[in-house]
């Protein structure tokens, strides 16, 4: 039983090394995720993974979670590099303390794929392709749907923007502010960034900081936000404090952003939909696997929504 | 009418070491801008730090009693996913009864195991803290827990409603801590507390008993998570599983500012009410001096090392501790 194993293991490897030569034989595909069930989007990523390895007669699953702590997603690692699975996907924990056990499996000949949020570029040599979402795009989008709003209004000589940011230092959210801050001058010069906070990815706590903007500026004419569930957090804010007429921009469209959005509160978002992500991610390992050409930026389309054309997209499931 | 002696000022400073602190950061955040003064920023301070408020008021009694409660922030996260869950399927009329019963339960389970198992209270609230934690989880399936219909509910009354020109979740922070401050300093309870945290074994022989009075602390503490949560929940008519993460230490910072012994036997309800404000004013006041934020972090922590540091000299009535 045991030697079958490394039998298969090695003899998939071959066929690695040939490049081209696709298998007929079941790959086995592990996934170490960051932390499921801590939000909706990793709670729903991680039912459509199952679901499309299910799906898929040739893959065999092996779905790990590391519950946001380094140490276990580490300790992960070397569990499926001991397994000689044929590939590992990685939701990182951390982009730099993940790179060593990275390389591990590198060393050891199993391709890697980074989902969803990339480790840093130290690692990069280690990886053979990273899915998921162009999250300087996103910020870059927000940017278009906040400046093109404002040409509607006439107002893009003058208006004053607040930006709430993720979590200080997580990837996602030093990309997106990225995106949105070199994007925003580029196509409405004359618009301001008044002052920028971080809102760590949560409704109450971009809540009080948009109270805090809305006692500081007395002109607010639009805020952006790293994404929806911060967004909605200063939306009910300017609605408690009877502020209307601000334009709301998010991203990674959650369904309490859609809905404000059918109440005509919430201007626009970017839809990411984490069951593109989770199958993205099975897909580009399989295309590793079968020796496909993909390309070390593997990323999946994230379209921009607004209350003009939301009725394209299905509510988000999170 | 006299001029106070110089005793007599000292003896103020050394009593309410923490209030001087209180006035002299007030001032300093005023001049740095005068909008940090503004009535409506006052009251939207007051009403976002009640939900912080209400939960340090209950470990007040806890840590007073000699123990530590680590699992209030969890639990409050428990209470707001448990009330939003069942607002839409049994009502909120039913829920808000069964969301207090079911918080009181886990806090009688940690009463329990604290006072009549002796268990350290550390371990047993840290341990808590991730099983209350998953229980959340495990309930809401890892999902977001939103509220159908946000505008049609009443619910919405706790958290964002007024009444008498204030804010219900102020009234409720003002109108607990008023019960629970009578019910520490005035009553036979009150002081078996102060008794059990102060020196368990002269309790003991006074005949007090130990073990209920630990599980009263605990009920009391899961009672006002409990009414935290419902006050998060109705403000925000949505919550993500993560609400009251880290909270815990927040609430132990402003009973520990309020100048609460983390030995027990001493601490107040009022002073935890200025520690509350203390901790909601500098987040409030360095957001409107636009600080930035990375240094944020470092200043909050400034602010409340110099406060508890300037309480504990006036105490002393010494800068320097006279011994080395």
């Amino acid at each position: 039983m045991n030697i079958r194993r490394i039998f298969c293991a090695s003899a998939t490897s071959v066929a690695l090394a040939g490049a081209g030569a696709a298998s007929a034989e079941t790959m086995t595909i592990g996934i170490t995720q960051n932390n499921v069930g801590v939000d909706s989007y990793q709670t729903t990523y991680e039912k459509a993974f199952i679901e499309a390895a299910n799906a898929n007669a040739t893959v065999d699953a092996v779905v790990l979670d590391a519950g946001g702590d380094v140490a276990r997603q580490i300790a992960q690692m070397e569990d499926l590099i001991q397994q000689e699975v044929d590939a590992i996907i990685i939701w990182p924990t951390n982009g730099e303390a993940v790179i060593p056990a990275v390389r591990k499996a590198h060393k050891a000949g199993i391709p890697v794929v980074v989902t969803n949020s990339n480790i840093a570029q130290a690692g990069f040599d280690f990886v053979a392709s990273f899915s998921g979402p162009d999250n300087i795009n996103q910020g870059a989008r927000s940017a278009e749907i906040m400046c093109d709003k404002f040409k509607d209004m006439g107002i893009e000589k003058e208006a004053q923007v607040v930006h709430i940011t993720g979590q200080p230092g997580y990837t996602t959210a030093i990309e997106r502010a990225k995106g949105f801050e070199d994007r925003l001058p580029e196509v409405c010069p004359d618009v301001t960034v008044v002052d920028t906070q971080p809102g760590d990815w949560n409704r109450e706590k971009s809540q009080k900081v948009m109270e805090a903007f809305l006692v500081k500026y007395d002109d607010i004419d639009g805020v952006y936000a790293g994404d929806d569930n911060m967004g909605v957090g200063a939306l009910n804010a300017a609605k408690a404090a009877g502020r209307e007429g601000i334009i709301f921009v998010g991203a990674t469209n959650f369904a309490v952003g859609y809905e404000a959005m059918e109440r005509g509160e919430y201007w626009g978002s970017i839809y990411q939909s984490p069951v593109d992500d989770a199958k993205a991610a099975l897909q580009t390992a399989v295309d590793v696997l079968q020796g496909k050409d993909v390309p070390f930026l593997n990323y999946f389309d994230t379209p921009k929504i607004t209350q003009d054309n939301m009725g394209d997209f299905s509510k988000p499931v999170f | 009418m006299t001029a106070p002696t110089k005793e007599q000022v000292g003896g103020f400073l050394a009593r309410q070491g923490i209030i001087v602190a209180f006035v002299l950061f007030m001032i300093g955040f005023s001049m740095a801008n005068a909008r940090f003064i503004d009535p409506d920023n006052i009251m939207g301070v007051i009403r976002s730090s009640a939900i912080l408020g209400v939960m340090a008021l209950g470990v007040t009694f806890v840590v007073i009693s000699g123990n530590l409660d680590l699992s209030v922030g969890s639990m409050m996260s428990f209470s707001t996913i448990v009330v939003l869950d069942l607002h839409d399927k049994i009502g909120p009329t039913l829920a808000i009864p069964a969301m207090f019963a079911l918080t009181l339960g886990l806090g009688a389970f940690i009463g329990f195991l604290v006072g009549y198992l002796k268990l350290n209270s550390l371990i047993v609230t840290l341990g808590m803290l991730s099983a209350i934690h998953g229980l959340t989880l495990t309930w809401s399936g890892g999902k977001n827990m939103d509220i159908a219909d946000k505008e049609g509910t009443w619910f919405k009354v706790f958290g964002q409603g007024d009444a008498l020109g204030i804010p219900v979740p102020i009234l409720l922070f003002v109108l607990l801590a008023a019960l629970l401050g009578i019910a520490l300093a005035k009553t036979p309870f009150g002081r078996k507390v102060y008794a059990v945290g102060g020196n368990a074994t002269a309790a003991t022989f006074s005949g007090i008993r130990r073990a209920r009075v630990v599980f009263i602390c605990y009920l009391i503490s899961a009672f006002c998570v409990a009414t935290a949560g419902l006050i998060q929940a109705s403000r925000s008519l949505g919550s993500q599983n993560t609400v009251g993460q880290g909270l815990e230490l927040e609430v132990l910072a402003a009973v520990i500012l309020g100048g609460a012994s983390l030995l027990g036997g001493s601490g107040t309800i009022f002073k935890t009410v200025i520690g509350v404000l203390i901790l909601g004013f500098i987040q409030n006041g360095l957001l409107l001096v636009g600080l930035q934020f990375y240094v944020q972090f470092v200043v909050t922590w400034v602010i409340i090392i110099l406060a508890v540091w300037l309480d504990i000299a006036a105490k002393r009535g010494k800068l320097w501790s006279p011994i080395a």
